[in-house]
């Protein structure tokens, strides 16, 4: 969440994408009570009510995911192919980890709900679309209206989603275009494959929000598994 | 502004007593935050903020005090202290802000742009306090801008009685540096609801202290005898009577005088009355004012006299009629503070209507748009002038029209043709009007442009003054240009009086007698005389109509020009004006000849490199420049700096915002946006008296300020924010305003699918061709059709549709002219070539206006028609719309193919007059795009063939007889049999009424722009269908209140069709399909960028499909498509009901 004062607007998309991903993904997990309310607290970002993690080490799993995103965000040609990550535990006895393909620069970052088995049951996908040619000073006041509309939006989307089996765990991550070509940089040190399945087939989207103000196009929507998806 | 008051947010009090340690990571984490929110504080408003109940309470349970109103106590002493000491800190830092919101202390309630964190900062930065809990006692502004209904019903126990105010009044208290009135920003809701006695004070106030408007509430007064009423403007008066000394001293001003002064305020009022409308309003107001006149003598004497003020101005401002009537009219007495700005609601319009710059200024655009096919045609002649300049001789002739604005006026009245006559926007006694124009008489006396006119007067006595005719200075101007491209097509346009031609490409052409024939054509036309100057290049051109004039020619040759430089003084070559004469002088420099001694080096080491070459050059009659068109603008602004007074900051707002509007329409006019604004202000020298110039700006401090956007606009609102804003930054006592200039650079023209929708230009264009012969109006009318067909033939790409019209068209068809060539809206109506006469329509025409055609063709018509007798069954083509050729070849006339369209309807609905009219009028175009309403087409025409019968227009096609109609239907299956064959698969058909069975052809190579435009493709499309539901459909596109997404516009058709909509037509396919067609190009469009849309369309349009069996049919088709389009796109499926929806029946 670091962000320098005098940064190039494609910097400053990022950081406040970034800064967004974090409360979207907070609330992402909040909306499916995978913890107790208790764990969340009422904040008010971009002048809307959002909730924040309590728990230090929740917060920073978050945090360090999206934030650990920003540098892939801002750059934007890939090479090589590998793969790192690291590994959160969180109280509760419930493992949370991150998975980063690196496809090159972000292109959707998920939450994905997953049972026991490793299979997902539900994801939240971000499609992120930033334009990398943009250049000009960003319209701050227009970036804030959309993305707020997506916290609002957000909070009231629980009737879309799953109920989820007990026991399942979650995890951030996100699909890159193509690989990053840093082998050495602590920016991808940190990362690890992941054991989560994918899904076989094509899956059930229900879009949630969508929006494309100039440099910066963000949809989130949710994904469930096809009905023709073979039961494991 | 470094400011930190978020740190209040995380690091506030309640933050400490967080329930749980703060480790070491979460340490970091804060100040991390902390530090971060420095910098992007404004960006984001408040980042999570501090003040949420969970947190207030998890702390109270932690917490020492014995209840929750001893926390609360505590809890606001610590909020103040840390807001004081916040305060202190940001004044220390921060020494440019003034505290205007001392004594303010405001309450934010609910959501507000900017956030209140922001507003907390700058109640912190400007003196004011910020309460975090709200209490009556503390606050003395509640901030918000919405209220729920409830409160609003109860605003008292809500308020406490305080004001309930918009964030903006704290934005614009800020951006002026003083604390404003919060009255005009009273929350709207309350204040719509209940008028309060405040705003029904300001409402009524303000324009009682304005004189003008003072003496209208007197007139009503007297003439209606209204106790009320006079007590109200005794009042209004009162307020105004600010010096009553000058008061006292005017009463002993004359009644006629004042009589004039009510003229002028009824002048004001309908600034647009002729002078008998203004004679009699004279009348009229003069009775009203003897009336008003003896009564307030009687009555109030001390206090009367508004009137007064404009009496000095009057009698000038009555002759002139509100040419500039109008600032006059409202202006106070001398060096009294005159409110030109104030008194006239319209000023900045009117200031723009009667100044002669603007008309200079704006004519350009006129000519652009009247002479579009120049830039085209211009390259590829220069490009083959460069290679020819040096074998073949250049022949430029510079036309100048003599004396144009004074010679334009007085070309009705003969008798002041020798007599002196200067132009000048007032002749006012004063004689304080600048003369803008003289003609040569007066020129002979001394008189000069720029010369006051008592000096003028003093010089001559019997100086005829007239005012400006801006109707006329167009007539001319385009009458002027008309014959210039009639004779020549390189042009280079200076001014609306003043041209270059390179006349080099007429070989075998005298330039001079050319030269003498355009002025001889000039001065028939218009009635004003021009002179020419013709030399080898430019300069040459321009120096010898300086020799010509007045009313004559001079040609120098080649082997004169040194001669004629020689005693040429320099003041006379372009681009010297007198800062470089001085500096010459001084080196003793008068003429060419003696600058000619000067090295190039020498002048380019004194006046920079290319202000050297430059004298250089044209000391030797060099110059390099080709007659090419007008350069681009590089910006586009308005500045007034004549009649600006100002009152208060709100006079300045309500200038601004016409200013805005001026600048908006000129930016509209150039068809371009720009991003780069300029605010210029000139603001009196503190020294500086009142102008010698009568309103004038006199001597002033040139300011500026300019700000860059992001994105091009030409919006009024945006324009009025930025200059708000801009304007702002200026720290200028408003009384000290004497000029105002908004300029816009770094223009982007608006992309082809914006310019399409200006409204403007077809309307110029339209009103160019009917201004040029009665005709045309038929033909601009016609014209409309044509255009539609054009669009559709271009971008539909031959795929068929419903005929629309749209403003598509005008471009298309003005490219077409472009390609022409010809400028052929303004060419002399010609009769159509034999060849182009379709014979079965001439055949069907009554046997007299057939004798008359063969007249007019010499009699070569019978014997053709004789020759079609044979093939004409052929001809007896099939109905439809001929699309139109869009590359040149095809456009050219001698092309074979082209179709002839005469409009067998009008053949036999209307007389023989329109026949004829149309005959001439239609093939005039020049193009071979002229298919009228219907054409009808021999069938050798196949490649040229629509592609069905729903291309028509169905109204023409009821209007025909039945036979006919009969006749067509047959002939089309037909038709399209061969034309398939021909055209093969890739051609889209779509059924077409009266084969519904024809199996339909797979579009899917197709790509269409039906959402391309404003409004979009489609609507038009559907407008004019003739199915009922498409109608239906493109209503509702009107009436949806956000119109380019396709969602709300179903949600409209949700709430509009109560009934069921289904009628099963015979077109029920077509519509099917039409619909079809746009939604796939939606998804197509928005597949990528925004699923949700897509997503509620097809929402929306499963709920329809239960109503209607339209759009379930539409939405069992579109459904697989979509799901196809989700997998190859984003490899997933839309999760909308799976199955294919049953029919309901």
């Amino acid at each position: 969440m670091e962000r320098k004062d005098n940064q190039s607007p494609r910097g400053h998309i990022a950081g406040i994408l970034v800064e967004f991903l974090e409360v979207a993904i907070t609330s992402v997990v909040f909306l499916k009570g995978i913890y107790s309310p208790g764990a969340f607290e009422r904040r008010r970002y971009m002048n809307v009510v959002v909730q924040r993690a309590r728990h230090p080490q929740l917060r920073d799993y978050i945090h360090s995911a999206v934030s650990g995103l920003l540098p892939f965000i801002e750059k934007s040609s890939w090479d090589a192919m590998w793969k790192c990550c690291p590994s959160y535990w969180f109280y509760e006895n419930k493992v949370k980890r991150y998975q980063i393909f690196f496809e090159g620069l972000v292109e959707r970052v998920a939450v994905i709900f997953f049972n026991t088995d490793n299979i997902p049951v539900e994801r939240f996908m971000f499609k992120l679309t930033v334009n990398q040619s943009f250049d000009s000073k960003v319209e701050e006041s227009d970036l804030e209206f959309s993305l707020r509309s997506f916290l609002i939006k957000l909070s009231v989307s629980q009737p879309l989603t799953k109920v989820l089996p007990c026991d399942c765990r979650w995890e951030i991550t996100a699909y890159f275009r193509s690989l990053p070509q840093v082998r050495n940089s602590k920016d991808t040190e940190l990362w690890i494959s992941t054991d989560t399945k994918q899904w076989q087939q094509p899956p059930l989207i229900t879009p949630i929000k969508s929006m494309n103000s100039e440099p910066l196009g963000v949809q989130l929507f949710l994904e469930h598994p096809s009905p023709s998806e073979p039961k494991s | 502004m470094s400011l930190d008051s978020s740190r209040s947010a995380n690091s506030g009090p309640q933050n400490s007593k967080r329930s749980f340690n703060s480790n070491s990571s979460n340490n970091k984490d804060n100040s991390s935050n902390s530090k971060k929110r420095k910098s992007n504080q404004k960006t984001l408003g408040m980042a999570w903020g501090a003040n949420s109940l969970s947190t207030s309470r998890s702390s109270f349970r932690s917490s020492p005090f014995s209840d929750f109103g001893s926390y609360m106590v505590e809890k606001n002493r610590k909020l103040q202290n840390q807001f004081d000491a916040e305060a202190s800190n940001s004044s220390l830092s921060d020494t440019s802000t003034k505290p205007i919101f001392r004594g303010v202390s405001i309450f934010v309630d609910g959501f507000t742009v900017p956030s209140s964190q922001e507003l907390r900062r700058y109640m912190l930065n400007y003196g004011g306090r910020f309460e975090n809990y709200f209490s009556r006692h503390r606050v003395t502004h509640i901030i918000c801008s919405n209220l729920p209904d409830s409160k609003i019903k109860n605003i008292r126990s809500f308020s406490g009685g305080l004001p309930v105010v918009k964030p903006t009044w704290v934005l614009d208290s800020v951006a002026v540096n003083r604390l404003l009135s919060w009255v005009p920003y009273q929350l709207d809701q309350l204040a719509s609801n209940q008028p309060t006695l405040s705003t029904f004070f300001t409402s009524k106030i303000s324009p009682a202290s304005e004189g003008v408007f003072a003496d209208a509430i007197c007139e009503v007064k007297h003439g209606t005898e209204d106790l009320c009423l006079k007590d109200a403007s005794k009042d209004a008066k009162f307020s105004e009577a600010g010096e009553p000394s000058e008061w006292r001293k005017k009463i002993t001003e004359e009644h006629d005088e004042l009589m004039h002064g009510n003229t002028n305020s009824k002048v004001i009022e309908e600034p647009s009355s002729s002078y008998s409308e203004a004679s009699q309003e004279v009348k009229v107001v003069e009775r009203s004012n003897l009336e008003q006149d003896d009564e307030s003598r009687e009555n109030n004497r001390p206090q009367y006299c508004p009137e007064q003020p404009s009496a000095s101005v009057s009698s000038h401002c009555f002759d002139n009629h509100s040419v500039k009537g109008s600032p006059h009219s409202t202006a106070l007495g001398p060096l009294k503070q005159c409110h030109s700005t104030l008194g006239d609601p319209n000023f900045v319009e009117n200031y723009f209507k009667n100044s002669r710059l603007h008309f200079i200024g704006t004519w350009r655009n006129r000519y652009r748009k009247r002479f579009p096919s120049l830039p085209n045609g211009f390259k590829c002649m220069n490009s083959h002038s460069d290679v020819s300049a040096d074998t073949q001789k250049t022949a430029i002739i510079h036309i100048d029209m003599d004396c144009f604005f004074v010679s334009v006026v007085i070309r009705s009245h003969p008798e002041l043709h020798d007599k002196p006559v200067a132009v000048c926007h007032s002749d006012n006694p004063k004689g304080t009007a600048e003369i803008s124009s003289a003609n040569y008489p007066a020129r002979d006396y001394g008189i000069r442009a720029g010369m006051f006119v008592r000096d003028a007067k003093a010089l001559c006595t019997h100086l005829v003054i007239l005012p400006y005719n801006f109707e006329a200075y167009e007539e001319v101007a385009d009458q002027f240009y008309n014959i210039l491209h009639k004779y020549c097509n390189r042009v280079q346009a200076v001014s609306c009086d003043e041209a270059f031609l390179d006349v080099t490409d007429l070989e075998g052409e005298d330039p001079k007698l050319l030269a003498s024939a355009i002025r001889k054509e000039i001065f028939e036309a218009t009635g004003c005389t021009a002179s020419a100057g013709i030399a080898v290049n430019m300069l040459m051109a321009r120096l010898a109509t300086r020799t010509a004039k007045p009313n004559g020619q001079c040609y120098i040759s080649p082997e004169r020009v040194d001669e004629y430089l020689d005693q040429l003084p320099l003041k006379a070559l372009p681009g010297i004006g007198h800062v470089l004469e001085e500096k010459l002088k001084n080196r003793n420099v008068r003429t060419c000849g003696q600058l000619r001694m000067i090295s190039k080096g020498s002048l380019q080491k004194d006046f920079g490199f290319k202000t050297g070459e430059m004298l250089w050059n044209y000391s030797r009659g060099v110059d390099n420049r080709l007659v090419g068109t007008i350069q681009e603008s590089k910006s586009v602004g308005a500045e007034v700096n004549w009649g600006v007074r100002f009152r208060d900051l709100q006079d300045t707002q309500h200038f601004l915002l016409d200013l805005c509007k001026e600048v908006s329409l000129r930016l509209q006019g150039c068809g371009v946006q720009g991003r780069t604004f300029t605010l210029k202000i000139k603001k009196r020298r503190k020294d500086a008296g009142e102008p010698a110039k009568y309103m004038g700006c006199g001597d002033c401090e040139n300011l500026s300020h300019s700000t860059t956007v992001p994105l091009a606009t030409d919006d009024v609102e945006v324009l009025q924010r930025i200059t708000k804003q801009l304007f702002g930054f200026f720290h200028v006592d408003v009384k000290d305003i004497r000029g105002v200039g908004l300029q816009v650079s770094r223009l982007e023209s608006v992309d082809t699918s914006k310019q399409v929708l200006e409204r403007n230009s077809l309307k110029s264009w339209l009103m160019s061709a009917s201004a040029s012969s009665e005709e045309r109006c038929d033909v601009s009318s016609i014209a409309k059709d044509r255009v539609g067909t054009d669009t559709e033939g271009k971008s539909m790409g031959g795929n068929s549709g419903v005929l629309c019209t749209d403003p598509v068209g005008n471009s298309v068809l003005r490219t077409n002219n472009t390609s022409n060539g010809d400028g052929c809206s303004n060419q002399i109506l010609s009769i159509p070539q034999l060849c182009h006469l379709d014979m079965g329509v001439v055949e069907s025409l009554p046997s007299e206006l057939q004798s008359e055609l063969n007249e007019m063709y010499g009699g070569k018509l019978v014997d053709l028609i004789a020759k079609s007798k044979g093939q004409g069954e052929n001809s007896t083509g099939s109905l439809c719309f001929h699309p139109p050729e869009l590359s040149k070849e095809e456009a050219e006339r001698s092309h074979n193919s082209d179709p002839i369209s005469l409009s067998r309807t009008a053949v036999e609905m209307m007389g023989k007059q329109h026949i004829l009219e149309e005959l001439q009028t239609v093939p005039d175009s020049g193009t071979g795009s002229n298919s009228n309403a219907i054409s009808i087409q021999a069938l050798d025409n196949n490649d040229l063939m629509p592609s069905s019968l729903s291309q028509v227009d169905t109204s023409v096609l009821q209007q025909l007889p039945e036979e006919l109609r009969a006749d067509l239907f047959e002939s089309l299956p037909a038709h399209r049999r061969q034309e398939i064959s021909t055209l093969g698969p890739n051609r889209d058909n779509l059924h077409h009424p009266l084969c519904i069975n024809q199996p339909e052809s797979t579009d899917s190579g197709l790509t269409n722009n039906l959402w391309i435009g404003n409004p979009p493709l489609w609507v038009d499309k559907f407008k004019v269908s003739n199915l009922l539901m498409l109608r239906f459909f493109a209503d509702m596109y009107y009436k949806s209140k956000s119109a380019e997404n396709l969602s709300s516009i179903l949600q409209c058709t949700i709430a509009e069709s109560l009934h069921p909509l289904d009628a099963k037509c015979d077109a029920w396919n077509e519509a099917v399909h039409s619909f079809n067609e746009l939604l796939m190009e939606y998804i197509k469009l928005k597949i990528v960028v925004d699923i949700e849309e897509i997503y509620v369309c097809f929402r929306l349009l499963r709920r329809l499909s239960t109503k209607s069996e339209f759009f379930l049919e539409v939405y069992n088709l579109v459904f697989p498509h979509l799901q196809d389009l989700c997998f190859g796109k984003l490899n997933t499926f839309l999760a909308l009901e799976f199955s294919i929806l049953t029919s309901l029946h």
